[in-house]
């Protein structure tokens, strides 16, 4: 019984939350990953920023989740969402988060500093959801100085690539809406580059990230 | 709310929030700077973002329909004609920030004519076509824009024709041209031998001043012209039986064919004569170039044809001029001067030789102490003649106290059939469906005139609406513009205060709609005998010229040519006006490539059709040709609209 529910709900779904948000994320922990991807064109990524009231995962709050899709070559504001993680009680939290959840499918997660992203992103879910959230993770921060070394080949401000690059930086802080639209510009330019260098597959893409990670950080 | 309608809830707000970038991008941009916020969130919210690294292809003719109104965020954009044919005046533009297109194509919904190419890694604004169409029937501001720029493509357009007629024109026009090409080709000539009255009898049967003398073998041994008539036969006493070798001046000068108009300038000039013969390579008589024929290879001047028309003694003067007008107008098109001017100008020389035939016909005809006018009517009274114009005219006079009035009437009608004979040789064709003032129908006093146009008005059958729309542009060329003058203010009088004779009027000209089709641009078998063509006047100008007329007489303006009713009439019914400038751009681009078609495509002598191929106009021609069409469409949807006409 206890096996079956573990293999249902994955590892322990909270068993107090209500019907469709349950229902919801179970049909989200059953999905297979993404079904075309044998190509960046063909991938439907999925770029994340997130407003916090501090830099500490441990112990500060998630305040708002930005996501928007990159999917052939093109960004648009209509494929994005926002939680606003202000405003809900714990209810209405999981079920924004559920609806979350449902909106990045199984798609790959792209962001700059993935570590501090994903773990704010990570206790969140455990908290409310209480699933552990393991997703694919493509990591700005360090694919840009290995695909682009002949700008930077050590990780840098984003702002810095947004020079490096000759785009806009705007003026004052971005809203994580507004950052992952620069987020996801940078994506397309990096993919293009990628495809060049002969990485051109979504798992090519997160092994470089990893490699990246590894190896700057090493060294 | 369960977890759908939150997601769609956090969506919306996604979108929102993802939209500031764009607007902030917007704002700092001409057009967009200028629109309402609502605009730019509309904008904001549809717009996707593309990346083009350096050297791909952002869009082309091959892409099928434009599907996107581009805008560029960074970076640079290349435009390049497609294929050899160039149809703007640029061949490469260089587009960056701020900057969109294809305007034009999107706007059509057809494929681009340019292919537009990344020369730098650039990231571009994809705004959805039917966005982009919602956005310019929403926004007053985008809408300007665009249509600005589609303006911007007329004139361009315009300049292309008129390099086009510029590179005929110099290719007739220089000095340089052989003599192979001017003035008369296989003269007339006549054997030393002959009898002096032989040779003026057909000097005096065809017209000419000049008789070339030439022996058996055709080759040249004299001239005899005019002068010599004076000094070397009436003054010398010779008999006319004198063979015309006696008289004729011997070793004529005279020049190979391959000779240039140069040439035969500076021989005039040298030995101060007035004709050069022109042989071919056997020494052989080809030809014969009078100074007069130089003369018009010059550019002529307005003044001189002007004053040439105001001192001619006769028709046959007259009919030189004629022949100058046409060169000139043709001139002028090879300036750049635009259609509207040009047909005033056409018509306002038409009105000087016109005024000239009639003086000179009034030499034989006395009408002193008699109050009378010459009217106008069609595309004459209008001031919108093109090449080829038939007469369309008539007189309006009255009855002095005491006199006959059906004697006075068989008076005017025998001036006016000497004038509209004369006016036909001079290059104005009698008009085929008689509306001319040598017709008694036409010939009626201010009277009769006024109780004519309170018939039609009263009864607009089709016949009564048909000529409404002849002879109510009407304009006086000639006498008393007092009498033409009332007529106006009983037509508009009358008409404005008859509603179901301007809704009938309306009923009218929305019988025929442009040529667009549903499937094809155009629709081009309206002509049955003339498969593949699309008359420009009845399904183009035609359609303007029919609107504004109704506007006219609706509002009251005295004016009859189409783009002063338009203007006008426009502002007495609120029209805007940039709505009402890109209605005028599409007539006066049809007007051109009607006046296009007739002189490169007429026959010299010949009277020119108003028939085109479509599919022989450039891209771009084709392309503005559509949205004239449109414009003709969007005033007869107004016209429709104002009078509930429903077909």
């Amino acid at each position: 019984m206890f096996g079956i529910k573990k293999f249902l709900f994955g590892d322990g779904l909270n068993e107090n939350l209500p019907p469709d948000v349950k229902s919801a994320v179970s049909a989200w922990l059953a999905q297979e990953a993404a079904g075309l991807e044998s190509s960046h064109f063909l991938t439907r990524y999925v770029v994340i920023d997130i407003a916090s009231d501090g830099m500490n995962p441990d112990s500060d709050r998630l305040t708002g989740i930005a996501a928007t899709v990159v999917h052939q070559g093109i960004v648009s504001p209509e494929q994005s969402i926002y939680v606003d993680l202000t405003t809900a009680d714990e209810a209405g939290q999981a079920r924004q988060l559920a609806a979350f959840l449902n909106f990045i499918g199984k798609s790959p997660l792209v962001s700059y500093h993935v570590a501090f992203v994903s773990a704010f992103l990570e206790n969140l879910l455990k908290k409310r959801l209480g699933i552990a959230f393991a997703a694919r993770w493509v990591d700005l921060a360090w694919l840009l100085p290995a695909m682009f070394g002949e700008k930077s080949h050590k990780p840098m401000p984003l702002d810095d690539w947004l020079v490096a690059f000759g785009l806009d930086v705007g003026e004052g802080r971005r809203s994580p809406s507004e950052n992952n639209m620069i987020l996801a510009r940078l994506l397309q330019m990096l993919v293009v580059r990628a495809h060049a260098k002969g990485v051109d597959s979504v798992e090519a893409l997160i092994e470089e990230s990893k490699a990246s990670s590894h190896l700057r950080r090493t060294r | 709310m369960d977890v759908g309608q939150v997601e769609a809830m956090l969506r919306q707000e996604g979108q929102r929030r993802a939209a500031g970038n764009t607007q902030a991008f917007l704002a700092r941009h001409a057009p967009f700077n200028k629109m309402a916020p609502a605009a730019l969130q509309l904008f904001a919210e549809k717009a996707h973002i593309a990346f083009y690294p350096a050297g791909s292809l952002i869009v082309g003719p091959d892409s099928g329909n434009v599907r996107f109104f581009y805008l560029i965020e960074s970076g640079k954009v290349q435009a390049r004609q497609a294929g050899e044919v160039t149809v703007t005046e640029y061949s490469i533009l260089s587009l960056g920030a701020g900057e969109s297109f294809p305007i034009g194509a999107v706007t059509a919904g057809r494929p681009s004519t340019n292919i537009y190419t990344a020369v730098e890694d650039t990231f571009c604004y994809h705004l959805p076509a039917e966005d982009y169409l919602t956005l310019m029937s929403t926004s007053p501001e985008f809408n300007l824009f665009c249509t600005q720029y589609i303006a911007s493509l007329l004139d361009q357009s315009r300049r292309q024709l008129q390099a086009q007629f510029a590179q005929k024109a110099s290719e007739q026009q220089t000095l340089n041209s052989p003599l192979s090409g001017i003035g008369a080709r296989n003269p007339t000539s006549v054997l030393p031998e002959t009898p002096l009255r032989a040779a003026l009898e057909s000097m005096s049967q065809l017209g000419i001043g000049s008789m070339v003398v030439a022996d058996a073998e055709k080759k040249p041994v004299g001239i005899f012209t005019r002068s010599d008539l004076l000094d070397r036969v009436v003054l010398a006493d010779l008999p006319l039986s004198a063979p015309i070798s006696q008289a004729m001046s011997a070793s004529p000068f005279t020049l190979n064919e391959h000779a240039t108009a140069y040439d035969a300038m500076l021989a005039m000039a040298t030995h101060g004569i007035r004709h050069v013969l022109v042989t071919d390579h056997a020494g052989c008589l080809s030809g014969v170039v009078s100074e007069r024929d130089l003369f018009a290879l010059q550019r002529v001047g307005l003044r001189q044809i002007r004053q040439a028309i105001e001192s001619a003694p006769d028709v046959e003067a007259l009919k030189a001029s004629a022949a100058d007008v046409r060169q000139l107008s043709f001139n002028m098109l090879a300036q750049g001067i635009g259609a509207e001017q040009l047909t005033q100008f056409i018509s306002a020389l038409n009105d000087a030789l016109t005024r000239r035939v009639i003086q000179l016909n009034l030499e034989n005809h006395d009408f002193s102490g008699i109050d009378w006018c010459w009217l106008a009517f069609g595309s004459e009274g209008r001031d919108e003649q093109t090449f080829s114009t038939d007469q369309d005219n008539g007189i309006v006079y009255t009855v002095p106290e005491g006199e006959d009035k059906e004697a006075l009437k068989q008076r005017f009608l025998a001036f006016a059939l000497d004038t509209n004979k004369d006016l036909d040789k001079v290059g104005f064709p009698l008009c085929k469906g008689n509306i001319m003032a040598s017709n008694p129908q036409w010939c009626l006093t201010l009277d009769e005139w006024r109780a004519q146009f309170s018939k039609w008005i009263r009864t607009p059958e089709p016949v009564a609406l048909l000529n409404a729309t002849i002879f109510f542009d009407f304009r006086p060329l000639y006498g008393k513009s007092e009498l033409s003058d009332s007529m106006r203010r009983h037509l508009l009088a009358q008409a404005s205060a008859t509603p179901i004779f301007l809704q009938a009027m309306a009923r009218n000209a929305l019988e025929v709609g442009p040529p667009l089709g549903k499937i094809r641009d155009f629709v081009t078998d309206l002509e049955p005998d003339y498969p593949g063509k699309i008359d420009l006047k009845k399904y183009g100008s035609r359609i303007f010229v029919d609107v504004a007329r109704i506007y006219a007489l609706a509002a009251g303006v005295h004016g009859t040519n189409t783009i002063q009713r338009l203007k006008l009439s426009a502002q007495k019914m609120n029209i805007k006006g940039e709505e009402i400038n890109a209605v005028l751009d599409g007539l006066n681009f049809i007007q051109l490539l009607r006046l296009q078609h007739q002189y490169l495509e007429g026959e010299p002598g010949r009277q020119g059709d108003n028939l085109i191929d479509p599919e022989k106009l450039n891209e771009l021609d084709r392309r503005i040709l559509k949205e004239s069409f449109r414009q003709a469409r969007k005033i007869q949807s107004r016209l429709k609209l104002d009078y509930q006409v429903n077909h």
